[in-house]
């Protein structure tokens, strides 16, 4: 009995040391840039207070609240700006021009944004998806304003 | 008797209002329709050049050519007609979003001296531009990326354009940035200044574009 529990111990600890690919941390997209008032990045769940220089990750929810606002530059030079009352989520986000991978998909769920596009949107714009509630938007080289309406 | 007969019908009373309670349900709430989103294109920030978008839903899309044109997009009909939206309107909406927006990334592109690892004269000078813009920004990320031209096989030109990287990154160390600030990456061949065919030599190929960011 007590020999089966020290075997299953010994496992668990090889497998814990010899597993490092699932605790390899995944890129960033980005980095937040400008900060003003209350702004958030919400990931897995958590609340984090957004700083300038905090990194940015695939799947993140940048959020402010009343007269907060944020700006953040992504790895291809794409710039997202929110106003107040906003929420923008970055769904998806591949910038590896060496290994052919290219991608963009983000989300504008309330409130005010501003988008400037960068390399992705240079060397495949049909790679990029914004998405809003009421329509996608396709993009070329492009600078826009976003709102969803309250 | 009377006495039994109230009671009679006040409990018949109280099962008529519980009846009446009990059939009040609330309809559970219909989901709400997707809101309404406004998009404008504006000309870049800094180029001042305008590009293009279009703005699709199910019922049909529109493009967006011109500064300021806009359409209003709702989830029961085809993207609105274009208007050109005023620049007061502009500042009054997206105002604090735009104050918001991070300055344009600057970007750097060094050489090298013919087969060798040393830069350019012109590189070189270009060394106390590239301390001023990392300067210039709170937290600022540097990007070094190494390149190759097509000569040779791709898996080495990655490597080699690493190597370029690598130089770049330590004089940029030696003349003051701070370690920490700086990401050094290869493209090999695979992302070239100047399209040529595989095994051309092409020295403005062979060079590292610094972002600072």
């Amino acid at each position: 009995m007590s020999g089966v529990h020290r075997i299953g111990g010994v496992l668990a600890f090889v497998l814990a040391t010899v597993s490092p690919v699932a605790a390899q941390q995944p890129e960033p997209a980005g980095h937040i840039k400008t900060v003003s008032g209350a702004a958030f990045v919400l990931r897995h769940n958590a609340t984090i207070s957004a700083r300038p220089g905090d990194a940015i990750f695939a799947s993140d929810i940048l959020r402010t609240s009343a007269g907060g606002a944020v700006g953040v530059t992504l790895r291809d030079d794409t710039r997202i700006s929110l106003g107040a009352d906003s929420e923008v989520r970055i769904d998806r986000y591949v910038y590896a021009p060496g290994a052919g991978g290219l991608g963009m998909v983000l989300k504008f769920v309330r409130g005010v944004a501003v988008y400037v596009s960068g390399r992705i949107a240079k060397l495949a714009p049909d790679s990029i998806r914004l998405e809003s509630p009421a329509a996608i938007i396709g993009v070329r080289g492009t600078t826009l304003a976003i709102r969803v309406e309250p | 008797m009377s006495g039994g007969r109230t009671r009679l019908l006040l409990a018949l009373a109280a099962l008529v209002v519980l009846a009446g309670c009990g059939s009040k349900r609330v309809a559970p709430a219909p989901p709400a329709p997707p809101k309404p989103t406004l998009v404008v294109l504006l000309p870049d920030p800094e180029s001042r050049i305008t590009g293009r978008a279009i703005v699709s839903n199910e019922f049909g899309s529109t493009e967006l050519a011109a500064p300021r044109a806009s359409s209003l997009a709702t989830a029961t009909a085809a993207p609105g007609a274009v208007t050109t939206m005023s620049e007061e309107e502009v500042a009054r909406i997206f105002g604090a979003a735009l104050a918001a927006l991070p300055p344009a990334p600057r970007h750097f592109t060094l050489q090298f001296k013919f087969e060798s690892d040393a830069l350019t004269d012109a590189s070189v000078a270009m060394i106390p531009a590239i301390l001023a813009a990392v300067r210039a920004i709170q937290v600022p990320e540097v990007a070094v990326v190494g390149h190759t031209d097509t000569m040779g096989e791709a898996k080495a030109n990655l490597a080699l354009g690493l190597k370029r990287a690598m130089t770049v990154r330590n004089i940029l160390v030696q003349a003051g940035l701070a370690p920490s600030t700086v990401d050094v990456s290869s493209h090999g061949e695979a992302d070239l200044a100047v399209k040529t065919r595989d095994r051309t030599a092409e020295p403005r190929n062979r060079r590292v574009e610094i972002t600072v960011r």
